[in-house]
């Protein structure tokens, strides 16, 4: 701990002599994961929106995702973007984050894409179906599996009876179509794909299912870096809800394609078939509270987080 | 190795001889089996296969493109730099790293080759870490070293370091005695022994745990990469993954393979130059 302190002060110490020598914006070092839900990101970063505050925003992206918690406390990110789970493990371990903005939530049911997918001949069609069946997450122990164990409990079955056999979310649909998997859990982009295909089938949407309005995705840092800089955090977030009104009023506009493509790669063809949900504004703590007893009744958390204080005022 | 090698060199001696005085018909069948062509030949068997399970679909799955579009991501990726940039940065950290491990593995692998007591004090804890995989410590080592070179360059050279430690002391160990007690016949001191007598003598056991650790070394980078980060061919390799541009993530793949060849061509092209007795049986 003392260690993880001394790099944190080291990295703070560092990024306030940046400035100084003649920089005019500060640098803020994002950790993202290059889906969807960061696309209000870097419609702030293309449309100047963080430079207006001053801010010049460095996105890592980090593939798996795993890295962005650790690389918050080592000090290589100064903001990450995670999902709700991960962040309520960490508060649990007592690594002192603050979620500082919303990133992803299902508002509505329409808007809910990712989706429990099947082969159409399998006659899978609920929770009870699956027991004793095998069902593909990305990974254990997880926001999606934790909500896929959710819908097969409120569907009849006991979760305690399915496998969950990690396979990354590129890989799913093959790993359906090759019977490795009787179901997987699947996300956009590679779910719209699938589904596409008529050997396939959606037979649920867990996190409306179970929990509409949940808050998937947010923006976090480490406590000492929004006490130490409450201003640059401010200057973030203000940014980033220019960016996520910006996103949420041109969800059509063909303009989007290009910018989700320069991050994810994905090329633009194959983008103009997804639907793109709206972004929150705001962090609804009542949702993560929820996701905390759905994680204490899958054994994920011991006990209850206090949810109030790991929000930072500015995302509420 | 060596005698290995020195076989089909002898076999294609006698063939040129006895070809050149009577018989020229068998000459070019034989020769060509003898050489390095025909390894290439099951390589592109193996590739045609690929080709053909893809357009042909007995492999289905949206993973799975035919070779030619690996080829034509390859050449533009290595145009347009998308693939070059990163691999030429993996090649700049694999390199940092094995340099700092090798060197590292080498002098602590002299001491304890010369030193019994030494050996007895460091061995056990070498022989703790050496089997931890790295992948397995890249995580928790984010906490120290971040996510960026200093992390991949400190796992590069810690899987470096341990087959140059390991095959530079058995090195040592394996010096004919004769030559340690000439050189204390004629007195000379414990380091100059060392330099110039132990060091030449252990020259080829250290050749070849060098060319071990750099095998482990682009393996180890690609890993580190593909774990933590965004830089370098580990994490293209990825994001193509995810992108669902499996032609360009194979392009990276084949890249990688291509690297690896050349780096173990090099090794042994400056092996022979530097050390001309080796691999001579």
């Amino acid at each position: 701990m003392l260690n993880r302190r001394s790099l944190l002060q080291t990295g703070a110490a560092l990024a306030v002599a940046g400035p100084a020598r003649g920089a005019e914006l500060e640098r803020v070092r994002v950790s993202i994961i290059p889906i969807n839900d960061v696309t209000p990101l870097f419609v702030a970063i293309e449309r100047g929106f963080f430079r207006n505050e001053g801010l010049l925003v460095d996105t890592s992206p980090s593939a798996g995702g795993a890295t962005g918690i650790p690389g918050l406390v080592a000090g290589s990110y100064d903001i990450a973007y995670g999902n709700v789970v991960s962040t309520l493990l960490a508060a649990q371990q007592g690594i002192e984050l603050r979620v500082i903005a919303p990133g992803t939530k299902i508002q509505e049911a329409r808007n809910d894409h990712s989706a429990i997918v099947v082969r159409r001949e399998s006659g899978i069609r609920s929770g009870k179906d699956l027991e004793g069946k095998v069902v593909g997450v990305n990974t254990r122990n997880n926001v999606i599996w934790l909500y896929a164990r959710a819908w097969i409990k409120a569907t009849g079955g006991n979760p305690d009876r399915v496998t969950y056999k990690e396979i990354p979310h590129p890989q799913m649909e093959d790993a359906i179509r090759q019977k490795q998997v009787d179901a997987g859990y699947m996300v956009v982009p590679y779910v719209t794909l699938a589904t596409a295909k008529p050997e396939f089938e959606k037979i649920a949407h867990p996190y409306s299912a179970v929990q509409l309005g949940v808050d998937v995705g947010q923006y976090l840092a480490t406590a000492s870096f929004v006490q130490s800089k409450p201003e640059t955090v401010a200057k973030f977030v203000r940014a980033l809800r220019r960016g996520i009104e910006w996103y949420n009023a041109n969800l059509t506009n063909p303009d989007l394609l290009p910018i989700i493509s320069g991050f994810t790669k994905i090329e633009v063809p194959l983008l103009k078939t997804l639907t793109l949900p709206p972004a929150p504004l705001v962090v609804e703590p009542a949702q993560m509270e929820r996701t905390t007893q759905l994680m204490i009744e899958h054994r994920l958390l011991r006990k209850p987080v206090d949810v109030k204080a790991l929000v930072a005022p500015m995302a509420l | 190795m060596g005698q290995s090698l020195a076989a089909p060199a002898v076999a294609r001696a006698t063939t040129a001889r006895s070809a050149g005085s009577q018989n020229p018909a068998p000459r070019p069948r034989r020769n060509w089996a003898h050489t390095r062509a025909s390894g290439f030949a099951l390589i592109l068997v193996l590739l045609a296969l690929w080709e053909a399970s893809s357009r042909l679909g007995w492999v289905q799955g949206q993973s799975w493109p035919p070779f030619s579009a690996v080829l034509v991501a390859a050449w533009r990726g290595t145009l347009g730099g998308e693939l070059s940039l990163p691999l030429l940065s993996t090649i700049g950290r694999m390199l940092a790293g094995y340099a700092i491990g090798c060197s590292l593995g080498v002098a602590l692998g002299l001491l304890l080759g010369a030193n019994r007591w030494i050996r007895w004090i460091v061995l056990p804890v070498v022989e703790m870490i050496r089997p931890i995989p790295i992948p397995a410590i890249v995580p928790p080592l984010i906490l120290f070293l971040g996510i960026d070179d200093a992390l991949k360059v400190f796992v590069v050279a810690l899987a470096s370091f341990f087959p140059a430690l390991i095959n530079t002391m058995a090195g040592v160990l394996g010096v004919d005695d004769v030559l340690l007690q000439t050189a204390r016949t004629f007195r000379v001191g414990w380091s100059r022994t060392v330099l110039r007598v132990v060091l030449p003598a252990t020259l080829p056991a250290i050749a070849s745990g060098l060319r071990v650790a750099i095998g482990l070394a682009l393996v180890v980078t690609v890993v580190a990469e593909m774990i933590a980060g965004s830089a370098g061919i580990g994490y293209y390799i990825v994001q193509m993954q995810y992108a669902l541009r499996p032609d360009a993530m194979y392009a990276a793949v084949l890249c990688l393979a291509v690297t690896g060849y050349v780096l173990n061509r090099l090794f042994l092209i400056g092996e022979a130059r530097l050390m001309p007795w080796m691999g001579r049986g």
